[in-house]
């Protein structure tokens, strides 16, 4: 099993587009986070070294290179149902760090996700189960929540996704 | 026998000679050729074109050009585009329009690019040129609709203003009503970028209505597809249009307001904007379509089957910007119905999601370079390449000028034979004699580098990110690209080496930048005392470079000519590098 995923990750234009299975521990997983992410190498030999860490904390930055402005647009489109009144947060000047640090029960590196890429909490749940190997059984057992100006800790999906 | 003839024409000739010569480096040219030359040239210059705003400084050019009309500016670097120049980096139009509204008060065009532009410069535009016609602000940010009310109120000739994706602070939905009643010269408006609710439409329908030299209107997103009929009915000439937001529920009176509305405008050449599309009120625009030269669905998140559809009604299509919705079998169908494209964008609508939502691959420019004889610009966001592939497309279009691919995973390998793609992006240069800027992705060794410096001889332009083995890499194109302006680098293992032993090649470019590389700090150190007509900058915002030692490689760097010597303006995180200290803060 160990051995498929080495050669997934050596293959990475494979024709059938299929993800190795993930029936392993961490360490695997994070080789095939890494594959997805195409983060450097230097994050397999030792997850927990000080650079690594670093190097997997600022996420792809820039990469593809696709125009802020343009991301923006696109991203905005899921709203189209909205008026453009509503949609106040496609509007006006965005603040330029979309990151958030999401942490999960039990383990102990924190991840960082760009949340401007995302237009729902689906995909967004869907890339953090990604992120943290969860897979589509054991879904229903996470909760994502977040925590609010006064430091409480609620459920994300209670409130829409603007 | 020579000189005597250069002196005996009288300078109003000479002028007059000049008057024709409007390029920028055929102005350049000329005003080598000898001190006369320089001398009546700089008189009569009436664009000047400032391709970096820290290679000079504006007393120098004014000193230089005292009687333009017309200024380009350009400030931060390329990649501030994906974000990789940390805000406040620089790139401030104020010291330059301060200068020039003294020394200039019949300065008629600003053009800037990637600058940072305050309503107090707005203001200041507005007040020092009275007859002030032409703003072209693109991708630049840090002013408001108060600063853009300010230009609508005073500039009575302005002819154009194109806020082309900059980032706007939305204040007021009512800057449009600013422009008096009496004003009625505009001829091009683009406010595609403004946010959801910085438009008032009544206002904007007057202002149409009333400027009859409307050539060019691209609208933002607030825009109802219900008011575009309004506003075309009002401006009939029209020859580039940009829609707003181009959904609305189903129903058959405001298509066939749309599609009659579309069908009078008989001059229409280019259409964009088609935020959230909604395919049925698509066909309003075929009536348009075989005059279309330029169509921007880059924002149209329709799906193959209407794309095609579209697509097949643009027969003399030229410029396409599209998403990757197209798909390879949109792709061949574009290349058998636009024989007459020239410029093809595909891009990414899921640039980040681990596959292929889309079934868009190598295939789809393949068709495109075979059917489309015209094609010299190309930027493609794909999944999968090949070398088989880009060699087949190099052979088809040996006359790319412009060649931009990104194969979305880093390091990439070429998907049939698992080797680097050296030998494609190989071909590309060796076969595209003229091509003038490229932008590589995929697994590259060292090799693709020798490749270029060997064959790309007319490169201005390279982006290059995650590839190379060594400082080879970098010395190949250094030593090799001979046009080479400008490079930018992100993610590879280049150092120190090369870029020492080249250091007087960087005096010969723009700008050198390279992000996340083996540059040490020790030869930044010793690059900006060497060279003292070069400015070398260090971006880290991990605190000071001498905090760490000195072999520790620098975060980003960032090397420019300059007759201006060092900067004052940089943001604590950057540092550069000059011959007295090594170190300024």
């Amino acid at each position: 099993m160990c051995m498929e995923l080495q050669l997934g990750l050596a293959l990475p234009g494979s024709d059938t587009w299929s993800r190795p299975l993930l029936k392993l521990g961490l360490y695997e997983d994070i080789n095939v986070n890494s594959k997805k992410r195409g983060f450097d190498h230097g994050y397999l030999e030792d997850e927990f070294s000080a650079a690594s860490f670093k190097n997997y904390e600022k996420g792809l930055v820039g990469w593809p290179p696709v125009e802020t402005w343009r991301r923006k647009k696109l991203r905005c489109q899921v709203h189209n149902h909205m008026t453009a009144a509503e949609n106040g947060y496609c509007g006006g000047r965005a603040s330029n760090s979309t990151y958030v640090k999401v942490k999960m029960e039990g383990v102990v590196i924190a991840r960082k996700i760009d949340i401007s890429i995302h237009q729902s909490f689906e995909t967004l749940t869907t890339t953090l189960m990604t992120m943290f190997d969860i897979f589509d059984e054991n879904r229903r057992s996470f909760k994502l929540t977040y925590q609010d100006k006064e430091g409480d800790w609620l459920i994300a999906e209670d409130v829409p996704w603007r | 026998m020579h000189k005597k003839m250069a002196f005996s024409f009288p300078d109003e000739v000479l002028e007059h000679v000049f008057s024709f010569i409007q390029s920028d480096k055929d102005r350049n040219a000329v005003s080598m050729v000898c001190k006369s030359w320089y001398e009546i040239e700089r008189w009569c210059r009436r664009k000047v074109f400032v391709g970096n705003c820290y290679a000079v400084s504006p007393r120098m050019v004014i000193r230089r050009f005292p009687e333009f009309r017309s200024i380009e500016l350009k400030g931060k670097p390329h990649f501030a585009d994906f974000n990789l120049v940390p805000d406040g980096w620089g790139g401030y139009v104020s010291p330059w329009i301060e200068e020039m509204a003294g020394a200039y008060p019949w300065l008629e065009e600003i053009r800037l690019k990637r600058m940072v532009v305050t309503d107090e410069s707005l203001e200041l535009i507005a007040k020092s040129f009275k007859n002030f016609k032409v703003l072209v602000l693109s991708s630049c940010e840090g002013f408001s609709t108060d600063g853009l009310a300010v230009i609508a109120a005073s500039c009575k000739n302005l002819k154009e203003l194109d806020l082309r994706d900059c980032e706007v602070d939305d204040l007021s939905a009512h800057w449009l009503s600013h422009f008096p009643e009496t004003y009625t010269s505009l001829v091009s408006l683009n406010i595609s970028c403004l946010g959801s609710d910085e438009v008032s439409f009544s206002a904007l329908e007057r202002l149409v209505g009333r400027c009859t030299n409307l050539k060019t209107l691209r609208l933002n997103r607030a825009v109802p597809l219900d008011k575009i009929a309004n506003i075309l009915r009002h401006a009939p000439q029209l020859v580039e249009f940009g829609t707003g937001t181009y959904t609305a529920d189903v129903r058959p009176d405001v298509y066939s307001d749309l599609a009659g509305v579309f069908s009078s405008c008989k001059e229409l050449k280019s259409l964009s904007g088609f935020w959230d599309v909604v395919p049925d009120y698509l066909p309003a625009i075929y009536p348009v379509c075989s005059k279309l030269t330029s169509l921007n669905l880059s924002y149209a998140t329709i799906q193959s089957p209407d794309l095609i559809k579209l697509v097949s009604h643009c027969p003399n299509l030229q410029r396409l910007l599209v998403l990757d919705y197209i798909e390879d079998s949109g792709l061949e169908v574009l290349a058998s119905s636009c024989k007459d494209l020239q410029e093809l964008r595909v891009f990414p609508s899921d640039p980040f999601g681990a596959e292929p939502n889309v079934s868009l691959t190598e295939q789809g420019l393949v068709a495109v370079s075979l059917g489309c004889p015209k094609l010299q610009s190309v930027l493609y966001f794909c999944r999968r390449m090949s070398n088989e592939a880009l060699v087949t497309i190099a052979r088809n279009r040996p006359n790319f000028t412009r060649f931009r691919l990104c194969i979305i995973e880093p390091k990439t390998a070429d998907y049939l034979t698992l080797e680097p793609l050296d030998v494609g992006f190989g071909a590309i240069v060796q076969y595209c004699k003229d091509l003038k800027r490229l932008s590589l992705s995929g697994l590259l060794t060292d090799r693709v580098f020798e490749y270029i410096g060997t064959y790309a001889k007319k490169l201005e332009m390279l982006s290059v990110a995650f590839a190379g083995d060594s400082d080879l890499g970098l010395h190949h194109v250094l030593s090799g690209c001979e046009s080479l302006r400008k490079l930018e680098i992100r993610d590879c293992p280049f150092g120190d080496k090369a870029l020492l032993a080249n250091a007087a090649k960087l005096e010969t470019m723009r700008s050198l930048w390279m992000s996340s590389c083996a540059v040490s700090f020790a030869a930044c150190k010793l690059l900006g005392q060497k060279m003292p007509r070069l400015n070398v900058e260090v971006i880290d915002e991990r605190g000071p470079p001498d905090s760490r030692p000195e072999n520790c490689p620098v975060d980003k760097l960032y090397i420019y000519r300059s007759i201006a010597g060092p900067r004052f303006d940089m943001p604590p995180f950057v540092w550069t590098m000059d011959e007295d200290s090594g170190l300024r803060l």
